[in-house]
This record gives structure tokens, sequence and C-alpha cells, in this order.
């Protein structure tokens, strides 16, 4: 007799990779194999409904049968980690990349990665944005070696070609602006963030990116400020600070000052 | 210290609920249905944004259930304190008036397999999720409800009828049941069970909730059916008919209209509900009636 978890697993190899004959062993005897394609086609089509919702403008770009089968040998690769589908599909930009059936469009990947952030966006945890009022009780002096937590919404994208403007185009059906888009354009970097109206996709010039990513992903002021040469900080900083793009802030030698003291 | 809240509003009545999809958010909030109470899938609300706020704002009128679709609580190698996780959350911002989850499982070796599949009905897997429900009612201390499962296959290895399985989980952690009257029929269709005596198995003091929901019917190449759980239609007569021996039984209980695949308008939902709240109204005279006697 098996056990239960050698059950699971001839059901999961069964379900993932269609490797039928262990868990057909395991069936009682009035049940035909055939019924496990129910469980298979709940499976593949729940999932390549997740993936739909998730990944539309790829959907477009591709064609509904093409999308459906490349769906198909994505989730047998890369079945979701944890019951919690609004996570699921991270791996979907880099495997679009490096499937041979769609490296036909060079873009595919970027597209895809563009909607992965903004599904990331439109699921992030809610959050209070940081009290600008806290910020000013650090002295003057002190104030550059301020630095942020990013809000959980934003997202920053540096991606080879002009997708956002694919993206906006394909999900407002407009051919016109999609036949004078410029591929060979250059790269652009985008800021995808959640505001109270939905999720909105911004480009932002380099500097400008540069400055945030490093505000971002934990430099201080001080040091973000120093490495953005040529650039109005102090009007982007108080912009994001508007925006709530940070959700709150800390002080990374603090203890040292305080012990100091 | 934030004393914790449960507010009373949140209990679920012995009355006619709907499935709650985020395709009815908009029109619920417009519309404000009468409708006793609502229950949602707790996954779908583990983010943030949106669709939470809506939930946050539909709850205020309507009391909420919980129903969870990934726990595993059937899962050989153990439930993912992760999810366990996730799920208070949502609890704890929801204040549902019920919780409930499934005996099936979906996780193996670290994959979410995203559907109900099923268990074999064994000592080992009745100890395993006896160990899962106590582990899940002692971290969100309350209890859950557990449902009975549709299954297309069954195991050789099987030597406890699924009704007795139910009873025995239920005893043993002292959780209730989610009775799916529609799950019943399908199982019993696809196993060749007596429904009616599913029914009669279940103790009516542990019965918290029933679910009602449409299913489908596959014809094989040689000729046999197949019922599949679909979410997809009506309700059929049959399931009614066996909803009324169900209630014959248990006295009133809330009970759920679930809809999920190509969902309908809400207004369809509701008169699926008011369908089931005349059955529930009938059972309550008849209870009342046997009181008095």
């Amino acid at each position: 007799m098996p056990t239960l978890l050698e059950l699971q697993n001839a059901l999961q190899r069964s379900l993932l990779h269609r490797e039928n004959d262990a868990v057909s062993a395991m069936l009682a005897a009035h049940v035909n194999q055939d019924r496990l394609d129910i469980y298979r086609n709940t499976f593949l089509h729940g999932l390549t409904k997740v993936l739909r919702l998730c990944f539309p403008v790829v959907q477009r770009l591709v064609g509904e049968e093409f999308f459906e089968g490349t769906a198909q040998v994505f989730i047998a690769e890369h079945p979701p980690r944890a019951a919690w589908l609004d996570q699921y599909g991270g791996e979907f930009p880099e495997f679009l990349r490096t499937f041979p059936p769609a490296t036909s469009i060079a873009y595919l990947g970027d597209i895809a990665e563009l909607e992965w952030a903004v599904n990331g966006a439109l699921h992030a945890p809610d959050t209070e944005s940081l009290d600008i009022g806290r910020l000013a009780t650090i002295e003057a002096d002190d104030q550059g070696r301020i630095c942020f937590v990013a809000n959980p919404s934003l997202r920053l994208l540096r991606l080879g070609q002009p997708v956002d403007d694919i993206w906006h185009a394909i999900l407002e059906s407009d051919d016109e602006a999609l036949r004078r888009i410029n591929l060979d354009s250059g790269p652009i970097h985008l800021l995808i963030e959640r505001r109270t109206t939905g999720v909105e996709v911004v480009r932002l010039d380099e500097t400008a990116w540069q400055f945030l990513s490093e505000l971002c992903s934990g430099a201080t002021i001080e040091i973000a400020v120093e490495r953005a040469v040529d650039f109005d900080c102090a009007n982007a900083l108080a912009e994001h600070l508007a925006h709530g793009r940070f959700s709150s802030f800390g002080m990374p030698d603090a203890s040292l000052t305080t012990t100091a003291a | 210290m934030r004393p914790a809240i449960i507010s009373q509003a949140s209990a679920i009545p012995a009355r006619a609920g709907i499935g709650l999809r985020f395709q009815h958010h908009q029109i619920v909030l417009e519309t404000r249905p009468d409708v006793a109470w609502m229950e949602v899938h707790t996954e779908n609300y583990m983010g943030g944004g949106t669709q939470l706020r809506y939930l946050d704002v539909i709850r205020r009128d309507i009391p909420i259930s919980l129903h969870g679709v990934g726990l595993s609580l059937g899962s050989a190698e153990g439930i993912d304190p992760a999810h366990l996780e996730r799920i208070r959350k949502v609890a704890e911002r929801v204040e549902p008036g019920l919780m409930s989850e499934h005996i099936a499982w979906n996780v193996v070796g670290g994959t979410y397999l995203a559907d109900l599949l099923p268990l074999p009905m064994t000592e080992e897997a009745l100890d395993v999720v006896c160990r899962h429900v106590d582990q899940t009612q002692s971290y969100l201390r309350r209890r859950i409800l557990v449902e009975n499962p549709s299954t297309y296959v069954a195991f050789g290895n099987s030597i406890i009828p699924e009704w007795e399985f139910m009873v025995a989980v239920a005893k043993r952690t002292g959780c209730g049941i989610l009775c799916d009257v529609n799950n019943i029929c399908v199982s019993a269709h696809n196993h060749g069970w007596d429904a009616s005596a599913y029914i009669a198995a279940l103790p009516p003091d542990a019965v918290g909730e029933i679910h009602l929901a449409g299913h489908s019917i596959r014809t094989f190449a040689d000729g046999s059916t197949l019922r599949i759980d679909d979410h997809g239609s009506r309700v059929s007569d049959e399931v009614w008919a066996l909803y009324e021996t169900a209630l014959a039984r248990f006295g009133a209980v809330p009970t759920l209209i679930e809809w999920d695949n190509e969902v309908p308008p809400l207004a369809a939902l509701l008169q699926e509900a008011s369908h089931a709240g005349r059955f529930i109204g009938n059972a309550v005279k008849e209870t009342s009636h046997a009181d008095a006697a």
C-alpha cells in the first residue's frame, strides 16, 4: 500500500508531466484513469487563466492559442510554489525570452516584465505613506543620513525597447500609435506604482530614475544626491515624498550617534 | 495594546448567502442587495489594493465568511506556515463570521497544484488531516469548518467511507462540518454511494454551513458518465431535493450559493439564494411545528 506521500508524489507527476503509471496503479477498481484528466484540466486551465489575467498584452501579441500552449509548457516547468496565485508568474518573462517558439517577437519578454511589474503593484500590500512631518524632526545636519523604505507597490524597470508605448497602444487598440513606435529608440526607464486611481506606468529620464533607484535601494540621501550629477535632487525628492513613494525612513548611523552622544 | 475586536455584526445567520466575486464588488456597493451574508475565497484577499478595499466597505453591512482553498489540510508533508499566517492576516482584517477549508490536498514537494485533490481514505490520511486541523484551529484561535470534497477518482487503499472520515475529523478536532450538498451528489454518482445515507451519517450539531452549486455531466466514450463540480450553472433539481433532506436532518443552517465559473449577473445569484431561503423557512416551520407537538 502506498503511503500518503507516495500517492501525492505520484498524482503530482501525473498532473505536471502526464506520467500516469504510478498513480493509475493506486486507483480503486471502479475508476478509469481517464478521470485523472479532470484534475489536470482544472489545474492547467486555472493557472492559464491566472497567467492570462496577469499578461493580457502578451496574449494579444501572440494570440490565444499560442498563449495557451506556451502557458502549459511554462506551468509544467514552473508550477506555483504557494497557494497565493496573485504572486504566480514571476518567471514567465524570463521563460518567454528563452522559449524558442516565442523568441520571434524580440520584445515579448520585456512586455511580460512590464506586465509582471503592473501585477505586482496592483496586489502589493497596503501601507501608510511616510509622514512628512516626522522628517522635519530630524536636524538639518543629519538629514543627509536619512534612508528610505520604498512603498511596496513601487517598481522601477529599465528595459531595452519602448515597450511601454507598445503596451499602451495594445491596451487601447490604437493601431496608429503602434505603427509610429520606433523599436530602435533606445532603453527606457519606468516607474510603476499603485495610486488611488489605479496602477500608473510613468517614463522617467535616466538620471531621475537612477536617483529614485538609489533611494529605493536604501542609499542615504547624501549618497543618492552625490551620485546624481546635474540633477535637481531637492525637487525630485519633494515630488517622491508628495506621491507617497516611501513608507518609512531610518538613520543607519543613528545608534552610533546616540552612543557617541 | 489594541484589543481584539470581533464584531457581532459578523456572525453568519442561518439564512441563505452568496459567494462574492470580484465582478460583483461594484454592483454590491451600488445596489446594496438584500442578502443575509456573503462568502469570499481567502486567497483572493491576501495582497492589498482595490479588491480588499471593496471588501472592507462591503463587510460593514454584510457578514462575511472566509473560505480557503489553499491550506492543503491533507498534505503529507505538513501545511505551509506562511500560508497559515496569510490566512490569519486576512481574518484579522475581515473579522469573518465563519472560516472554512477542505478535506483535500494540493501541496507536495513545495509545489501548489491549484485544485482540490482527493485523499485516500486511510487511517494515515485521517491522522494527517486531524493534526493539521488542530494546528490551524490553535493558530487561528478559532473553530474552523471543513468541507467534504467532490471527487472523480478514489484509491484502492481507501478503507474508511468518506462520511465516516468527515465525522471522525469533526469528533477528534472539534471542528465543524461544511456540508456541500452538491459535492455529495457529485461524489455519490461518481462512486456509486447513497447520497441520503451520507447525509444521514453526519451529526447535525457539527454541521455549521451548507454549500449549494451547479455541476455538469460528462459522458465518456464507453457511455459511462461522470459528474463534475464546476460551479458554473444553477443548482440542479436533484441537489435541491437532497438539500431538503439535509435541512430536515440538520435544521436551519447558513447556506451558500456558489457560482464561480461563467459567473452570472448578481440578480441570478440572489434569485438562487431566495430559493434556498424558502427551503430554510420551511425547515424552520417544520422544526417549530415538531417542537410544539
